[in-house]
């Protein structure tokens, strides 16, 4: 079983318990074939839905609390909602590890159409994997980045449908949208 | 059927889960509010956010079960006054209009909810809008609605409006342009009704005005509404002089959400 | 050119609107002071059930029809000083006792697993009593001298049938069991029996009196 290490080990300002979230974290990382160990840190004074990688090996990673969270009970664990989180940051990981993403510039370097492109790459496969879903928040999204159009669209359709997209590929799709 | 229909009695299907004022207020990160939370320094709603998308779906979810409850609480005053004793017949009948347009509302906020991918009662609904609906005096009640709440409506409209023209997103822009008319009528018959009923009764208009800035100061924790250039929404002084404002009730509120703001960043 | 000295019939031959009418004017004027009461007590009570319904569909459709009860009773308000009545309120009246208890009881359900009885009471009692009634009054009145009651029924007998079918079609679709079965039939049962009483939305002779008296035998 993939050890998770969640911190902090007790919260204060939501109702969360760390050893529930580690479970569900550890659940998704076999899904994806993770064996190593994973480290997880919430910020739970921030109810923003952000997240990032801060250690790609070993594994570190960071959300603001409201990443996990169930938007219909504030305040409370969303176990759906942190397939998600947990989900994209994850296979984001293993992209880089297969060598078709050699060239994809650091995260941080990343603009928001990137961003969004990979993402929807992800999520997608996600769905097939029955972890995350959400195909029209994430074509919502992939929209504000890539235009209301046609050829947005069918971009959105290929990064959704695609098993196995290199980041050169992704880049292109993403930027025909650009040049469109 | 009883007068005056609890907050806490709203009928929902099982979908929407309720927010209670204390959960709401209770919450050490800050109240939700335009899709985030008064505890964040919240900057103004574009698409160029990184999570500009997503907060403007949670707006939108909150404009959803606002136009429920407005339409909730115009159909209320059609139930809850006599004509003749209470209020005019006039006064109903712009209510039942109001239930019309609120109706339609829901329907396009439905429709935009499909549009931007969220699933109805995605997240948490708190009933504060209605239980300014709930106040037994028609005055005070169509002052801290069509005044206050729908004028708030107005700012929230026009900010999304313009989100949905900066995203380049059709769909957006056209149904909040629609919607913003509405409400531009809906704030109007309330500056009108609280002129008229108050024509002769200075007192009635001095606790009318008092209630309505009760419900915008409950909306305006950490300014969040405002004329600055990074207010998360933008108050609207063109549409709110349509709708009947003087200037000196825009700078009041302008003022209030200055207040707020330096208050919450002290 | 047309020949505009060449005499026409003032009513064309596929006019044959009639000027005798049953109702004189303060007839007409009691009748419509009836329907403003019935559409006033319709459109407040829809406003009340909005909240009180959970079911998204149905509250929608509530709050809309609520709007057109209350612009009927507005046209029939404004119609009213036209029939020599300045104080609309002084007709603004229930036919008689059994409408306001047929209202009262019509109005009663506010739980919200009543959604049902609710709906019963409004689209399969009093909106088709409504429609016999205006139906009534629109074929038996003068076409000629009081086609401005007509054209108002026109209008307004437009918006029942569409509100009756959208008002039927939710009954239906909500009506899974037996027991629900029952419980629109028992209430419908309850509620046509004021209605009875009351003789109509307008009272006795809300849709005039088909049986003719058999005269004596030598
Ligand atoms: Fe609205
Ligand atoms: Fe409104």
């Amino acid at each position: 079983m993939t050890q998770v290490s969640v911190t902090p080990e007790s919260f204060e300002m939501v109702f969360y318990d760390a050893a529930v979230i580690g479970e569900v974290v550890a659940e998704v990382a076999e899904r994806l074939g993770f064996e190593e160990t994973i480290t997880l840190e919430i910020d739970e004074r921030s109810p923003l839905g952000r997240s990032k990688i801060t250690s790609y090996d070993p594994i570190e990673l960071w959300v603001d609390g409201g990443a996990l969270e169930n938007t219909k009970r504030p305040r409370q664990f969303g176990t759906a909602r942190a397939r998600d989180t947990i989900g994209r940051l994850l296979l984001r990981i293993l992209d880089r590890r297969s060598g078709r993403f050699n060239e994809t510039p650091d995260d941080d370097e990343l603009d928001l159409m990137q961003f969004a492109a990979w993402d929807v790459h992800c999520v997608g496969r996600l769905e097939r994997l029955g972890i995350g879903g959400q195909r029209q928040r994430r074509l919502y999204q992939f929209r504000n980045r890539h235009g209301f159009s046609d050829v947005a669209d069918a971009a959105f359709e290929q990064l959704w449908d695609s098993s196995e997209l290199s980041w050169t590929e992704i880049e292109r799709i993403s930027g025909d949208c650009r040049t469109a | 059927m009883r007068k005056i229909f609890p907050a806490e009695e709203l009928a929902r299907d099982g979908r929407f889960i309720r927010q209670t004022n204390e959960q709401r207020m209770g919450d050490p990160r800050g109240a939700r509010i335009a899709g985030g939370n008064s505890g964040d320094r919240l900057a103004k709603l574009t698409p160029e956010l990184a999570n500009g998308p997503d907060r403007a779906r949670a707006l939108m979810h909150g404009i959803f079960v606002g136009e429920i409850q407005a339409l909730e609480g115009a159909g209320r005053t059609c139930w809850d006054f006599e004509v003749g004793e209470d209020v005019p017949l006039e006064l109903k009948l712009d209510m039942a209009r109001q239930c019309w347009d609120e109706a339609r509302h829901c329907e396009i906020s439905v429709a935009l909810a499909e549009h931007m991918g969220t699933e109805l009662g995605e997240y948490a609904e708190n009933a504060l809008l209605y239980e300014a609906a709930c106040n037994p005096d028609p005055v005070l009640r169509l002052t801290g609605v069509n005044r206050a709440l729908e004028g708030l409506a107005i700012d929230v409209f026009n900010t999304m409006k313009e989100f949905g023209n900066m995203a380049g997103d059709p769909v957006l822009e056209f149904c909040e342009d629609w919607m913003l008319a509405d409400e531009v009528t809906h704030v109007k018959m309330g500056s009108d009704w609280l002129r008229r009923l108050t024509e002769n009764d200075k007192e009635r208009l001095d606790k009318a005005l008092e209630f309505q800035k009760v419900v915008d100061r409950l909306f305006s924790f950490n300014g969040f509404r405002g004329e600055e250039d990074d207010s998360p929404i933008q108050l609207t002084r063109r549409f709110r002089e349509l709708a009947g404002f003087s200037d000196d009730e825009i700078d009041e509120i302008a003022d209030m959400s200055r207040e707020a703001r330096v208050e919450a960043s002290s | 050119m047309t020949e505009t000295k060449r005499p026409r019939e003032p009513f064309a031959p596929w006019d044959r609107r009639a000027l005798p009418g049953l109702f004189d004017v303060d007839e007409t004027a009691k009748r419509v002071g009836h329907y403003k009461w019935v559409e006033l007590k319709l459109f407040e009570a829809l406003g009340g059930w909005v909240a009180t319904v959970p079911e998204l569909d149905v509250k929608m459709r509530l709050g809309t029809h609520c709007y057109h009860h209350a612009w009927h009773a507005d046209l029939f308000d404004k119609r009213l000083p036209e029939l020599r009545e300045m104080k609309t309120d002084r007709l603004t009246l229930p036919a008689n006792d059994h409408m306001v208890a047929f209202i009262d009881a019509m109005t009663e359900p506010e739980e919200a697993a009543m959604t049902i009885e609710k709906l019963v009471g409004v689209y399969r009692v009093l909106i088709p009593h409504k429609i016999a009634a205006y139906t009534y009054h629109r074929n038996a009145t003068s076409e000629i001298t009081d086609m401005p009651t007509v054209r108002i029924l026109d209008f307004i007998l437009q918006d029942e049938f569409n509100d009756w079918r959208e008002g039927e079609m939710l009954i239906q679709s909500m009506i899974e069991t037996e027991e629900e079965l029952d419980r629109a039939m028992i209430h419908q049962t309850k509620l046509e029996k004021l209605m009875l009483a009351a003789g109509g939305i307008a009272g006795p002779g809300s849709i005039g009196d088909p049986y003719v008296e058999i005269p004596e035998e030598n």
